[in-house]
């Protein structure tokens, strides 16, 4: 395969899950994630300085498993969670990709990702803007995710923050 | 009527304010002032009006208004947050030698600066030439502070060491006259590393203030032994609500179950499947659980209570050595649940972690919180990852409870759009019980609550919502009440 061609499939694959979160179509953005996914939200320690050691720091978020991430899937589904009774409506919007340190079977990519938040309830709207590293590995012909850290940049967070608005 | 403008000469400030206000002791009556001019049109009857406190028919209730007006913000902001102790930080927040960190007191933004020797200062950041902002980072190490606009120089004492061009300003005698050193805090205390401030420099001492809410302060500090430590990661949010709904939300007991439903449906799964995942929550049945409450002299309380699963906590590891070292009371209570509030704007929490929480009112409809994680100083890394995990899990905005809460205060806050939302009802739990005889957990910390509960979760005990309540009244009605107008005066850096 070359590069080009490489490139292209990743890029498809972030716009993929970009369009599943926007389309809150949770098990197919969820079939993108290796079971044994690491999902990082680093905290802040300084103006420029994020946290660095998940074990040792506070994140915003740090799951270790595709099962956390069902976890969330389903508080949100139960319609029991009062910071998700009307979800938002949201635009996921990937730039500035690129691919480091790409091997046969897997490939570390770069981008932005701003996510535009609508909230209907509210009728308000704000943003996540995010510098992100994701780790994909090869399964047969598909790219999954095996690793996503998301750099949260403006993290005086308006009450929440949650997977679908990253 | 009183100068609202800085007296001249001398480097000290004149305001129009009130004297000091009521910090009640436990049964002492509040003495009556009067008002200050330049307030919202508003008098202490007014302030007295919007709390209908008649535990003798079992009736409390409290105005909406209290939660939405802004002119009511404004005196809140004035006479409580600018105008007596706050919670500034904690002492290893600046650990070395020219270390600081910048926060604020209500509206003004201050800086915390060790010294070369070591000694904490409390001081204002602005500038003494023009007021621009000194410090412009959350944190740092600077032996000097360069004002960018026209590069006065201060120490990390806040003296000033270096005025550019001082020499050829061709000053008069006035200006040479007065101290160009920082303003300070007029009161800057600690508590065991606990730093507070207040610009009003006529409060009691801050252990007086305080009063027998150290003990909960002790609670923290000794849990390992070499003290608390922040563990690195600040987490901020901001919400378009009232502040005092998240120090009434900490302290409420009955909204546990019902509005963190999904929190608990998921961490009881995660048990049902690998038992050594029990959560601090785990199932528990009704009986098993106890939950209390304390309201202290000032605004202070306290919601606390045992029968989680304490195995879940960080501390759990170590409980054999904890117990030699603290007893078996405080070990017990050092794993008991217990949500503390030093009013009006620090939380220290605890429940499957240990959260510290500062509130910064922004306007009543709007509220900024700051958060940190804090832990016995080098705790084992088997710990401190279970610490971070829950810490993250329950306390972060981006976790699994607090987003819950915060959407419902600001769910709160819309729904409170007029006069049709007038007096709540919630705030009436309890007060068949509530007791001013202490309850025998506070007994056994040496604890004299003016009023304290105990019973089950399901209780859901409000009268604990009556402390703060009633110490924000006491406090506005003094300040409204106030007719000598004495100065306040910030004793600048030389004049110390
Ligand atoms: S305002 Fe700071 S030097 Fe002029
Ligand atoms: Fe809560």
């Amino acid at each position: 395969m070359t590069a080009g061609d490489g490139h292209a499939e990743v890029v498809a694959l972030l716009h993929r899950e970009a369009l599943f979160l926007d389309e809150q179509r949770w098990d197919e953005w969820l079939a993108l994630y290796t079971e044994d996914v690491e999902y990082w939200v680093p905290a802040w320690k300084g103006e420029h300085e994020a946290t660095a050691d998940p074990r040792r720091e506070i994140s915003l978020i740090y799951l270790n498993s595709r099962a956390r991430l069902e976890e969330r899937i389903g508080r949100i589904r139960s319609g029991r969670s009062a910071a998700n009774l009307v979800l938002a409506r949201t635009a996921h919007a990937i730039s500035n990709v690129l691919i480091e340190n790409e091997t046969a079977g897997t490939v570390d990519v770069r981008c932005v990702c701003i996510t535009h938040i609508y909230d209907p309830k509210r009728r308000s709207e704000f943003r996540t803007v995010a510098r992100n590293a994701l780790g994909l590995v090869r399964v047969g012909e598909e790219w999954r995710i095996r690793s996503k850290k998301v750099l949260v940049l403006n993290d005086n967070l308006r009450t929440k923050l949650d997977f679908y608005m990253l | 009527m009183a100068n609202r403008h800085p007296s001249e000469g001398g480097g000290a400030l004149t305001f129009n304010k009130r004297p000091g206000f009521a910090y009640a002791r436990k049964g002492q009556v509040v003495p009556d002032r009067g008002r200050t001019s330049g307030d919202p049109d508003m008098d202490a009857s007014d302030i007295e009006a919007l709390v209908i406190d008649r535990p003798e028919d079992g009736v409390f209730k409290v105005h909406a208004d209290v939660y939405r007006s802004e002119e009511i913000f404004e005196l809140e902001q004035k006479y409580i947050f600018e105008g007596g102790w706050v919670f500034l930080g904690l002492d290893c927040q600046a650990p070395e030698p020219h270390d600081f960190f910048t926060t604020y007191i209500g509206r003004q933004s201050v800086i915390v600066s060790r010294d070369k020797d070591g000694v904490l200062h409390g001081l204002i950041n602005a500038c003494r030439h023009r007021g621009a902002l000194v410090c412009h980072t959350a944190a740092g190490n600077a032996p000097t502070h360069v004002c960018p606009y026209h590069a006065w120089t201060y120490d990390s004492a806040g003296n000033n060491t270096a005025i550019t061009a001082h020499d050829r300003g061709a000053h008069g005698a006035g200006f040479d006259a007065e101290d160009h050193g920082l303003r300070r805090i007029p009161r800057f205390e600690s508590y065991r590393g606990f730093l507070f401030g207040s610009l009003d420099p006529d409060v009691p001492s801050l252990e007086a203030y305080l009063g027998e809410t150290t003990i909960f302060i002790d609670l923290v500090v000794d849990q390992g032994p070499d003290g608390l430590e922040l563990v690195p990661g600040t987490v901020h949010y901001t919400y378009r609500g009232n502040w005092k709904l998240q120090i009434e939300n900490s302290a409420d007991i009955y909204h546990f179950m019902p509005t963190h439903e999904t929190l608990l449906r998921i961490v009881n799964a995660r048990a049902a499947d690998d038992a050594a995942a029990a959560s601090a929550y785990r199932h528990r049945k009704e009986g098993s659980v106890t939950r209390g409450s304390m309201c202290f002299p000032n605004g202070h309380n306290a919601m606390f209570g045992g029968g989680d699963n304490i195995q879940a906590r960080p501390l759990y590891r170590e409980l054999d050595k904890l117990r030699e070292r603290v007893g078996a009371v405080r070990a017990k209570w050092m794993l008991y649940t217990r949500n503390v509030l030093f009013f009006p704007n620090m939380q220290l929490l605890e429940n499957a972690s240990l959260q510290i929480r500062v509130n910064r009112p922004v306007s009543a409809s709007r509220t900024d919180i700051v958060t940190h994680c804090i832990a016995p100083r080098g705790e084992s890394d088997e710990a401190r990852e279970l610490r971070v995990r829950q810490y993250e899990e329950f306390f972060n905005p981006s976790g699994l409870a607090t987003p819950d809460d915060t959407a419902i205060f600001e769910d709160i806050q819309a729904a409170a759009g007029a006069d049709a939302v007038d007096w709540n009802q919630g705030y009436m739990r309890g007060m068949g019980t509530a007791s001013r005889e202490p309850i025998a957990e506070a007994r056994e910390l040496g604890l004299n609550p003016v009023t304290s509960v105990t019973g089950s979760p399901s209780l859901g005990d409000e009268t604990i919502l009556h402390g703060p309540i009633r110490a924000w009244r006491d406090r506005l009605k003094a300040a409204l009440s106030s007719e000598d107008r004495p100065s306040l005066r910030y004793g600048s850096a030389a004049a110390e």
